[in-house]
């Protein structure tokens, strides 16, 4: 499986509706790719909340209306926050069946909503056991950082150090949504608090945006970016029924599948792109990939390994944090990032010589993970 | 309005400027008259259509686009209708005073469509008045929707510019003598046919009608605050308002899309006669230090089902205005149930006047 085309838009609070994003980043990708938007076999659309947000459903069909006369098979994908990775890996079942797959990631959370995003956003957890009883999203990852704090014995310092360097990545990227905020520590100090342990700058924004990737059975130019792996895997959806929280069990299974697929190791990989909905998350993500051994993730933060100059840069765009978390479009938005990473066209924020990228997606509070990995 | 591909012969009705199949740019075609091709009358009532039976209609343009409408009239198929035409006339509105009501009630008009002249007394309100508008706006509408609402609004200092408006709505200061004196102006500047209505909370309309020189053509129009999501309208008539006047005050109520309530002129109409009352003995009730505020509060939201307490709502309206409104009622109808609680009076005279000066009965 090669990507031929990519394209985005910005993230942040925007003024373009769910249906006019979906066509920027169409766009995007087509003028990016060597296709025509007639090369395209089938579309598959990744949201999460456009029911309970946008009281729009049938997103199939919405996209169908953007295209008038194609009347190609469409389908939307729905597994939280890693619909869009989850979309991407469904794209390479039809491959065999099809030449030219778009997929497509959405998500429109600001301005007129239904019901509050928070509120929605919790739909990822379960009803009963979780949302019920006030374990909200951040509430959900702060007991995932509670639990990791204390068994490891780190404090509060290290995610504000992570919080940091993923805005300080997005300053360098003009399509984020903070790209323009100058962030220091002390105002992520003297943030307001959340959900203990986690303060504001713990937690990622409520984004709009959309994110398109374009993939076929064959190279088409020297452009094309290999798709080595995708796999995913997932566990039960409430931290009631979990083990551990101190490491996601999806993420561990699909990683290690991934890895067994493209033939290489955590140590081959030039860059990677993890799921930092909330801060912890992300130090979470490195243990769970083998990046470094469980417990020993804050050592690799505070050494700088994970900063554009270091040994694994981590969330080159910004992340989550400071990209921007349009829910459906994060996984998608990922797999732009590496791809522009490994053709060398990221600017300022361009990694040296990347050869292997990987991108971490989850749903939920690692109910479903999704990992790609990616050779340039 | 539609987005048209002339080399690929692709038309969208999303804002699309640059066609995906031949990456040439797309001209918009705006058409506004259609002709009928098929209709339903339906009769099950749903939420935002809540009066039935009503029609539902499938119109096409010249250019073979359709679009679906909705109307209260009967079309038969064939039938030729414009759209543009079928908008009501909508009524050009002067709106008196630039505080909490007077800019919430333009915001509200301008949103509903009506070309709206907001008279403020200091041109160095004009630029904080459009960005507040501007700002509430952009909460409930996209950026484009705000920015063609804000084309229907004029902000003047000068009472000619409202020479010609079809219905005045004033919001000035709750004062008996300011308010006559807005009216006595207005008498000398507007048209003949202009109406006037005051949007006072409790004062006579009689008492202001008076010395207006179109009596007949006086009411009460009084507005709930927050404008935009109360559904209330109180149509106040006086002993003079024609009849004529008080149909144009309803059918404007309705096509704001509120619900009119007629009340004759009387001291705090319905809702402040009943709401006042009951704050008034909640005072009263904390005073005497029979219960705490939040208790009181809990009791009429839980109790009485209400989704305010009496202290939380007192702070909403603003303390000033609960006690003058008192003082009206009171004078107004001689009896000591309406005399305000000293502990009322105590509080304004400290400056405590709710959420607007930050502390009331709770800080805010």
């Amino acid at each position: 499986m090669f990507i031929n085309g990519i394209g985005r838009t910005k993230f942040g609070s925007l003024s373009k509706s769910l249906t006019g994003l979906v066509y920027e980043a169409m766009l995007g990708a087509i003028q990016d790719s060597p296709l025509e938007i007639q090369d395209i076999d089938v579309i598959i659309i990744s949201n999460f909340l456009g029911g309970p947000l946008n009281g729009q459903l049938h997103l199939n069909s919405e996209v169908a209306s953007l295209l008038p006369g194609m009347n190609i098979p469409i389908i939307r994908v729905e597994t939280a926050c890693a619909s869009s990775s989850v979309a991407l890996n469904q794209a390479s079942y039809y491959l065999g069946k099809h030449k030219n797959i778009m997929i497509i990631g959405v998500e429109k959370m600001t301005g007129n909503t239904l019901i509050p995003p928070t509120e929605a956003i919790a739909m990822a957890g379960d009803c009963d056991l979780d949302k019920n009883n006030g374990l909200i999203f951040p509430a959900a990852y702060a007991l995932v950082a509670a639990c990791y704090m204390n068994q490891y014995g780190v404090d509060h310092d290290v995610l504000e150090k992570i919080s940091y360097i993923n805005h300080k990545n997005a300053n360098l990227n003009p399509l984020a949504h903070f790209y323009h905020k100058e962030i220091t520590y002390d105002m992520i100090r003297k943030s307001p608090m959340v959900s203990e342990p986690l303060n504001l700058f713990d937690c990622s924004p409520i984004s709009d945006g959309a994110a398109v990737i374009i993939v076929s059975d064959r190279r088409y130019s020297d452009r094309d970016i290999s798709v080595l792996s995708t796999q995913i895997a997932t566990d039960s959806i409430s931290l009631a029924e979990r083990k551990d929280l101190t490491s996601f069990a999806a993420t561990r299974v699909a990683a290690r599948k991934a890895y067994g697929e493209a033939g290489i190791g955590p140590r081959d990989l030039s860059i990677i792109e993890v799921h930092d909905c909330f801060t912890i998350s992300e130090l979470v993500a490195l243990e769970d990939l083998r990046i470094c051994e469980p417990g020993q993730g804050a050592e690799l933060v505070y050494n700088e390994d994970i900063t554009l100059k270091g040994r694994i840069p981590v969330n080159t765009d910004g992340g989550l944090k400071a990209n921007g978390h349009p829910i459906g479009a994060t996984g998608l938005a990922q797999i732009y990032e590496i791809v522009t990473q490994l053709r060398q066209e990221a600017g300022k924020r361009q990694v040296d010589d990347p050869e292997f990228g990987l991108a971490q997606n989850i749903g939920g509070v690692g109910g479903t993970c999704g990992i790609t990995i990616l050779e340039g | 309005m539609v987005n048209y591909c002339e080399k690929c012969d692709k038309y969208w009705n999303q804002e699309i400027r640059t066609c995906i199949f031949c990456g040439g740019e797309t001209r918009t075609i705006s058409e506004s008259v259609y002709r009928v091709l098929s209709s339903t009358k339906v009769h099950v009532p749903s939420k935002g259509n809540e009066n039935v039976p009503y029609f539902v209609y499938l119109l096409e343009d010249k250019h073979g686009q359709k679009v679906i409408r909705k109307s209260d009239h009967h079309y038969q198929i064939g039938d030729e209708v414009n759209l543009d035409a079928a908008v009501v006339a909508r009524y050009a509105v002067g709106v008196i005073g630039s505080g909490l009501m007077g800019t919430q009630i333009a915001e509200y008009l301008v949103q509903m469509g009506y070309p709206v002249i907001l008279k403020t007394r200091d041109p160095g309100n004009v630029e904080g008045i459009i960005s507040k508008i501007r700002k509430r706006l952009s909460k409930r509408l996209q950026e484009q929707e705000v920015e063609e609402c804000l084309e229907n609004l004029v902000i003047t200092t000068d009472y000619a510019d409202l020479s010609d408006v079809d219905i005045i709505i004033e919001a000035s200061k709750e004062d008996l003598d300011v308010k006559k004196d807005v009216f006595a102006e207005l008498s000398g500047v507007c048209k003949t046919t202009t109406i006037f209505a005051t949007n006072s909370s409790s004062l006579s309309i009689d008492a202001l009608a008076a010395v207006t020189d179109r009596p007949e053509q006086f009411i009460g129009l009084h507005f709930f605050n927050p404008v935009h999501r109360m559904d209330l309208i109180e149509v106040v008539v006086g002993s003079n308002t024609s009849d004529e006047t008080k149909k144009f005050a309803i059918n404007l109520a309705h096509d704001l899309k509120k619900q009119p309530i007629l009340v004759k002129n009387s001291p705090g109409f319905i809702v402040n006669r009943l709401l006042l009352p009951q704050i008034n003995e909640a005072i009263r009730l904390l005073g005497d230090g029979i219960a705490s505020k939040e208790d009181i509060d809990s009791a009429v939201k839980l109790g009485l089902n209400h989704p305010m307490g009496p202290f939380e709502l007192a702070d909403f309206i603003g303390l000033d205005i609960c006690l003058s409104i008192l003082e009206v009622l009171h004078a107004g109808l001689g009896d000591d149930h309406f005399e305000p609680a000293p502990l009322l009076r105590e509080m304004v005279e400290e400056g405590k006047l709710g959420y607007k000066s930050g502390e009331g009965f709770y800080t805010y």
